[in-house]
């Protein structure tokens, strides 16, 4: 209560010397002084002391401060230091939630941007790995033409010299029958028939 | 004699008071039920109302015996 | 010394010696004494509740209530600078609250003596005028009693004005302190009327009118704290709130 001013704005020894200067002239006017009127009160039922009201006005005077400074002065403090504490405690809430409101939105957008830069990328590859099926079915495809090209060239040509031979055997053939038939016969018109019919019967199969 | 002019006065005093103070009681009631957002208002100014309806008997009470003895 | 000695012995019995006189001097001073150390022992307990960010001691929970209950009193009643009359109006309450408690269970109780109420009373209407004087001056506050200015023949009015004002600040100490007085001394005399109504059966028919007076406790600590918050305010209310609301529930008042 040293510093701290009483609600009537006076300090607080100022009160004390006033409230015990009550007490005390309280104390007097109880005992010596007796007012006609106030007999007459007392008659009446209302017995009414001036020494006694005197005296607690000069208690009350002191007690007031000092329950002040012993109890509700620290219990406001108390009341509003908490309030306080609770309303700081709440901004931070507050902001750590806007905080965390502002990551999750940073995040959420960077989450979009991953996903869309990953579909991006995996139609990017689609159409490369389309591009490369493409370009090897082509390659593929030519190249198995040429293959087949090459093979019937080969079978066409093989074909050609298995021809070309069985003609020279038949002829070596022939020439072998003819010699023989000529050591027999040798100018008659059936057996010139005969090779004749031999060598178109020969000639079938090639 | 005196005494029992005394207790009819008290009697009448109380019976004013009585009904002055069911008449604030009603009235606040009304008011309350009719507007409950308004409770706290009414209830203030009700028992500054009874606080001085009440006062009057407590005068009566202290005045009419010194009256009589006059 | 006696009489307070006397007093003890019939502690049981409410109402008992101290009757319609009150206490005596030393008497009344003894039973302030109880008061004060009743007081200062509840509000000890309270104080060591305090430190911790909730006040877990019951003590301490229900000061704070108190303390919000008349918070919201004050500001409501007076408005926004009514905050600082907290620790007036509440140390009003708490020492005529515990003196009714004391009441129920003693013979009298400082409040049941009107030279002590007179006291209290005293002291919020003084507090209340200085309050005034400290929002108006000193002539602000004066010429507040003479009403509405008024011009020419019409002083002599406001001299009237004035002087009714005048009666009725001094009417205000006497409410206060009559209806303090009242209650609380009418309670005793209403247990000793019913405890000699049953007498004769022993039965203590004046003890079931104890929840009645405990009642009458917290209205009457309540009444008088917000008449003192309603005349601080009268007395304090800015201009622009109006002389004449304030005035007009002044006159009808008494």
């Amino acid at each position: 209560m040293a510093n701290q001013k009483s609600s009537s704005g006076l300090p607080f020894p100022v009160i004390l010397v006033i409230g015990i200067a009550m007490m005390a002239g309280g104390f007097y006017v109880s005992k010596n002084v007796h007012i006609e009127f106030l007999t007459k009160l007392a008659e009446q039922g209302i017995s009414l002391d001036p020494g006694k009201t005197i005296s607690a006005i000069g208690v009350l005077l002191i007690l007031f401060p000092v329950i002040r400074s012993f109890y509700i002065g620290p219990l406001g403090d108390a009341i509003s230091g908490r309030t306080a504490e609770l309303e700081r405690t709440f901004t931070e809430a507050e902001s750590l939630r806007s905080e965390m409101t502002q990551m999750r939105s940073d995040y959420e957008r960077r989450l979009v941007e991953t996903e869309s830069a990953a579909r991006e990328q995996i139609q990017s590859e689609i159409r490369k790995a389309q591009e490369l099926r493409g370009q090897l079915e082509a390659d593929a495809r030519s190249r198995a033409d040429e293959y087949l090209h090459k093979a019937q060239a080969d079978i066409e040509n093989e074909k050609n010299r298995v021809i070309t031979d069985l003609r020279l055997h038949v002829v070596d053939l022939t020439l072998g029958a003819t010699e023989k038939i000529l050591g027999e016969n040798v100018d008659s018109d059936r057996n010139r028939k005969l090779i004749a019919e031999f060598i178109d019967k020969v000639e079938v199969p090639g | 004699m005196t005494g029992h002019v005394f207790g009819l006065g008290i009697g009448l005093a109380a019976l004013g008071v009585a009904i002055g103070l069911g008449l604030i009681g009603y009235s606040a009631m009304q008011g309350m039920s009719r507007q409950p957002e308004a409770i706290g208002k009414i209830q203030t100014a009700m028992l500054i109302a009874l606080a001085f309806v009440e006062l009057v008997f407590l005068l009566t009470v202290f005045v009419v015996p010194g009256s009589l003895k006059i | 010394m006696g009489e307070v000695l006397t007093a003890g012995t019939l502690l049981g019995a409410a109402g008992g010696e101290g009757g319609a006189h009150g206490a005596s001097y030393e008497g009344l001073f003894v039973y302030l004494g109880i008061v004060v150390v009743i007081l200062f022992l509840f509000l000890n307990s309270a104080k060591q509740g305090l430190n911790n960010r909730v006040f877990k001691k019951w003590t301490t929970q229900w000061t704070e209530q108190l303390y919000l209950f008349i918070e919201n009193m004050t500001v409501g009643i007076i408005g926004g600078h009514g905050r600082k009359y907290i620790p007036l109006i509440m140390a009003l309450w708490m020492i005529i609250f515990v003196s009714n408690i004391v009441s129920l269970f003693f013979p009298t109780a400082p409040t049941a003596d009107l030279s002590f109420n007179l006291a209290l009373a005293l002291i919020s209407i003084g507090y209340v005028q200085w309050e005034g004087m400290k929002a108006n001056g000193v002539a602000g506050h004066f010429s507040h009693f003479a009403g509405p200015k008024l011009g020419g023949g019409l002083v002599l009015i406001s001299l009237m004005i004035f002087v009714i004002e005048l009666i009725s600040e001094v009417m205000k100490n006497v409410s206060l302190s009559l209806r303090l007085f009242g209650n609380i001394e009418g309670g005793h005399q209403a247990v000793v009327a019913m405890n000699e109504l049953g007498a004769g059966v022993y039965i203590p028919i004046g003890f079931f009118l104890l929840p009645v007076k405990l009642l009458t406790c917290v209205v009457q600590a309540l009444i008088f704290t917000l008449l003192t918050c309603v005349y601080i305010s009268l007395v304090t209310h800015h201009e622009e709130e109006g002389h004449e609301h304030g005035h007009g529930e002044l006159a009808g008042a008494h």
